[in-house]
């Protein structure tokens, strides 16, 4: 038996110990799934200037738009004889060289919506621009396949729509020993183990408690089993690289969780544009280089998919501040090494035929994306979970 | 009343009671205590902040002056979480329970938000003016509110060409329930609502020149329709009475509906559509009473924390605090989620938000520790952002044991219990409870609040 394995075991007969008799029948682990896909899903939050991201250095219109804050292509990390990264894009440039990246090119949704809450809401939700959904598509992920609340987990204190299902949500935890912590104080222990099911069943305080033991399970599961992996890679020093480490300890422990999100913020730049998204893409890929390095050394990559979004691009006209002001569609990047579709998955957003307001019109919905991660994948049945029908992409 | 009937009917319209007021009511029948209820509610104390100076600054600004705009803008934002601070504070020492805890209903039935305090909190006002008056008033007068006419783009409806936010929401949100009328009754309904507008101060208006005076067919009934007859054929629809009897059936008395009580609803609130008298209907029947009416609601995060700041009186110093906390445990007053309001119910509890109130009467009460980062705001520069350390930390409240000890002079462990919790206690639990009520009081109140049918009322 291999170490992690009899962590695993030995987690759940302690655990088996105190859990009170209505709840010995609920299976928190499922040992078959250990060993699936893990999808990774990043936000670069507040959404971020794809056109200086992915850039179209042959365009006209581009340098006429962007007069200050137009991306030249001496600076840019050349990609094709059109198309440049970013210069912090170091690791992407890597990543589409070896065939395990795609890019999506000007993904969006109709009737686009660009207030940060309102669009983050939509793609955690996979909703339309004038539908309000209560659950992430995740969240409903974990529902239709009656998953447990730790197969999904965001790496923060609190938890996003996007984990939220209608019957399940997923967990929330940036520090796996401190959540342990929080959830095994003796007082709880004591509640719980003087638990019997006489009233429980459907009644709101059977479900209270089942949540509880859920918490205090999940904790104590998620603790023990990633404990058993300690990285040699070495990541930057910065608050978002420690989450992906955090997610890096996870898969490597053989946690089995297939769903993990985690996010960086601060895109939202109106003003003084350059430097900051050439701080944060830095941040952003410096972290990934490491994360993907980490599970390339103990041969998780391949079961890994990663998907960076943003909730939306920014107008294509820079404003007066050196900055740019909220837009429509972006690009959405996939990393793996089983991708179907390698490099550009479609042509670049066309500048000369814009909206109303100056704002890019998309050329692939959203949730085609979403459509054939989950049925290729994360293998289930998309249409379940989304509740409408898209074809999907041959991306993965 | 017995005990158990008393902190029942507090729990539900107001949050909880402590128990030598309890005691001190059991004498009492139920038609005087639920009348007391309401004539503490007659004149409701608006939800009030210092405006004068924004008001000021408001009426002398024009249009041009975007600097000034923009500086207007950040300081009401600010406001905003004054107003929000003063709306928590008020909830936890009002004596005017019901219309308070009505108001909390309607404000997420008529669910709006708005960057502009003027506006807002005169919206706020309007929902405590009738929460407890007569629902079609309530209708038109929420209709007209600038912060309701901003939120659902009723300002943009114009005969020119029609938005059809409002008359939507209205009907699917407000009144019938989805799926009760057609497409084209939207469409009608809102040529009814063109032209509707507010001035810079809130104060409604109507441009004639942007709207339809045309004949409509709403709802099968034809005429020259305005916003008050679309409002007015709405209700005579029975539909609607029973769209809002339901909503209020779950918020005050179970998750699940009844259909025989929520039907003897109906017979009261249709057509007259008096809310006093309904709620005065639901309180005083005996089906309110059942035992399986009681204890078996999951307290929304306002209820979990304004309960135990009324049994132990909490400072917070630092008014972000405040916020994470209302944000953390999922309803942060002011800022709906969505247009449909905070769902309620099983949707307050998952295992991030569950362990947080079973750990919060420690950290609250007892200087515990948490670990209780903030998630970034979009706003946020990138130092804010990415300022959040995986640590403990202590919150800065202060907690008022005094006022507790005091005000539980004369209570045992048992009696501190029967007002704390009402949901059947389990025996596993009871035997443990029993093991601890040797304790002081302040540690076994503690306890009773980290107990997971604390969260039931």
């Amino acid at each position: 038996m291999k170490r992690r394995d009899f962590f695993k075991q030995a987690s759940l007969a302690s655990t088996a110990l105190f859990l009170p008799k209505f709840v010995s029948g609920f299976n928190l682990i499922d040992s078959a799934v250990a060993t699936g896909k893990k999808l990774v899903i990043i936000q670069l939050s507040g959404g971020n200037d794809g056109l200086n991201t992915v850039v179209p250095f042959r365009n006209d219109i581009y340098y006429k738009k962007r007069t200050s804050l137009a991306q030249q292509k001496s600076n840019l990390i050349e990609i094709t004889d059109e198309i440049g990264f970013h210069e912090s894009l170091i690791a992407h440039s890597n990543l589409y060289n070896n065939g395990e990246l795609c890019v999506i090119n000007n993904v969006g949704y109709p009737n686009p919506n660009r207030s940060h809450f309102r669009a983050t809401d939509i793609w955690h939700t996979g909703s339309d621009a004038n539908e309000y959904l209560q659950s992430g598509w995740i969240g409903r992920y974990l529902d239709v396949t009656k998953s447990k609340s730790l197969d999904a987990l965001e790496v923060d204190d609190s938890l996003s729509l996007l984990l939220k299902g209608e019957l399940t949500d997923g967990i929330a935890t940036k520090n796996p020993q401190l959540f342990f912590r929080t959830t095994h104080d003796p007082y709880f222990k004591n509640v719980v183990s003087h638990y019997d099911d006489a009233h429980l069943s459907e009644h709101n305080l059977g479900y209270l408690y089942k949540t509880m033991v859920t918490a205090t399970s999940s904790a104590k599961y998620i603790y023990e089993t990633s404990k058993t992996y300690t990285t040699k890679t070495s990541y930057p020093k910065n608050e978002f690289s420690n989450q992906l480490k955090q997610v890096a300890q996870f898969i490597n422990s053989g946690l089995q969780t297939k769903v993990y999100y985690t996010s960086l913020g601060g895109f939202d730049t109106h003003a003084n544009q350059i430097n900051k998204q050439k701080r944060l893409l830095k941040i952003y890929d410096g972290a990934m280089a490491a994360f993907i390095k980490d599970l390339k050394a103990q041969d998780t990559f391949k079961d890994t998919l990663v998907l960076t979004f943003s909730e939306f691009g920014r107008r294509v006209q820079q404003n007066a501040a050196n900055g740019t002001d909220h837009g429509t569609a972006n690009q959405v990047f996939l990393i793996g090494n089983q991708l179907k579709k390698q490099g550009f998955y479609n042509p670049m957003a066309d500048l000369s035929n814009l909206d109303n307001n100056g704002d890019l019109k998309y050329d692939v919905d959203f949730r085609e994306i979403y459509t054939s991660v989950l049925n290729n994948w994360l293998e289930v049945d998309a249409k379940k979970v989304l509740s409408k029908s898209f074809t999907g992409l041959n991306i993965v | 009343m017995t005990l158990q009937e008393i902190v029942h009917l507090y729990n539900r319209v107001g949050f909880g009671i402590s128990p030598s007021k309890a005691k001190e009511l059991q004498s009492q029948s139920r038609a005087k205590i639920v009348a007391q209820l309401f004539e503490a509610s007659r004149n409701p104390a608006p939800l009030e902040i210092d405006l004068s100076e924004l008001r000021t600054t408001l009426r002398g600004v024009k249009m041009k002056e975007r600097k000034k705009i923009r500086a207007l803008f950040k300081e009401s934002a600010k406001k905003i979480h004054e107003l929000n601070k003063t709306w928590l504070y008020k909830l936890s020492d009002t004596e005017q329970l019901l219309v308070e805890k009505m108001t909390l209903f309607w404000a997420n039935h008529f669910v709006c938000d708005d960057k502009n305090i003027v506006h807002f909190q005169q919206y706020q006002n309007t929902l405590r003016k009738h929460a407890l008056g007569n629902f079609k008033d309530f209708v038109i007068a929420i209709s007209k509110e600038a912060t309701m006419m901003k939120y659902l783009n009723t300002r943009q409806n114009k005969k020119q060409k029609p938005n059809e936010n409002f008359a939507r929401e209205l009907m699917e949100l407000f009144t019938l329930g989805r799926d009760r009328y057609s497409e084209k009754d939207i469409k009608e309904a809102a040529r009814a609502f063109t032209g509707w507008n507010h001035d810079l101060m809130g104060n409604f208006l109507l441009h004639r020149r942007r709207h339809d005076y045309g004949e409509k067919t709403f709802l099968g009934k034809t005429g020259n329709f305005n916003g008050e007859d679309i409002i007015e054929i709405i209700l005579q629809q029975k539909q609607c009475a029973q769209f809002v009897c339901e909503k209020i059936y779950r918020y005050f008395v179970n998750d699940q509906l009844n259909a025989t009580h929520v039907n003897e609803m109906i017979t009261v609130f249709y057509k007259e559509y008096d809310i006093g008298k309904l709620m005065r209907f639901v309180l005083t029947s005996d089906w309110f009473y059942d035992t399986k009416n009681i204890g078996t609601k999951i307290k929304s995060p306002i209820e979990f924390l304004i309960g135990m700041h009324r049994v132990v009186p909490m400072q917070f110093e630092k008014e972000r605090e405040l916020i994470y906390l209302q944000k953390l445990l999922g309803q942060h007053l002011l800022f709906p989620p969505n247009v449909a309001g905070w769902k309620g119910g099983r949707s307050w509890i998952n295992p991030n938000t569950m362990m947080l109130r079973l750990r919060l009467p420690s950290v609250l009460l007892a200087k515990g520790e948490i670990a209780l980062d903030e998630k970034g705001e979009f706003e946020d520069d990138f130092q804010r952002f990415n300022n959040k350390r995986n640590r403990q930390r202590k919150l800065h409240v202060t907690a008022d044991w005094k006022v507790f000890l005091s005000n539980h002079v004369n209570n045992t462990a048992q009696e501190l219990q029967e007002t704390l919790i009402v949901s059947p206690l389990n025996r596993g639990t009871k035997e443990y409870l029993e093991k601890l009520a040797g304790q002081d009081l302040p540690q076994y109140c503690i306890q009773l609040m980290s107990l997971p049918e604390y969260q039931l009322c």
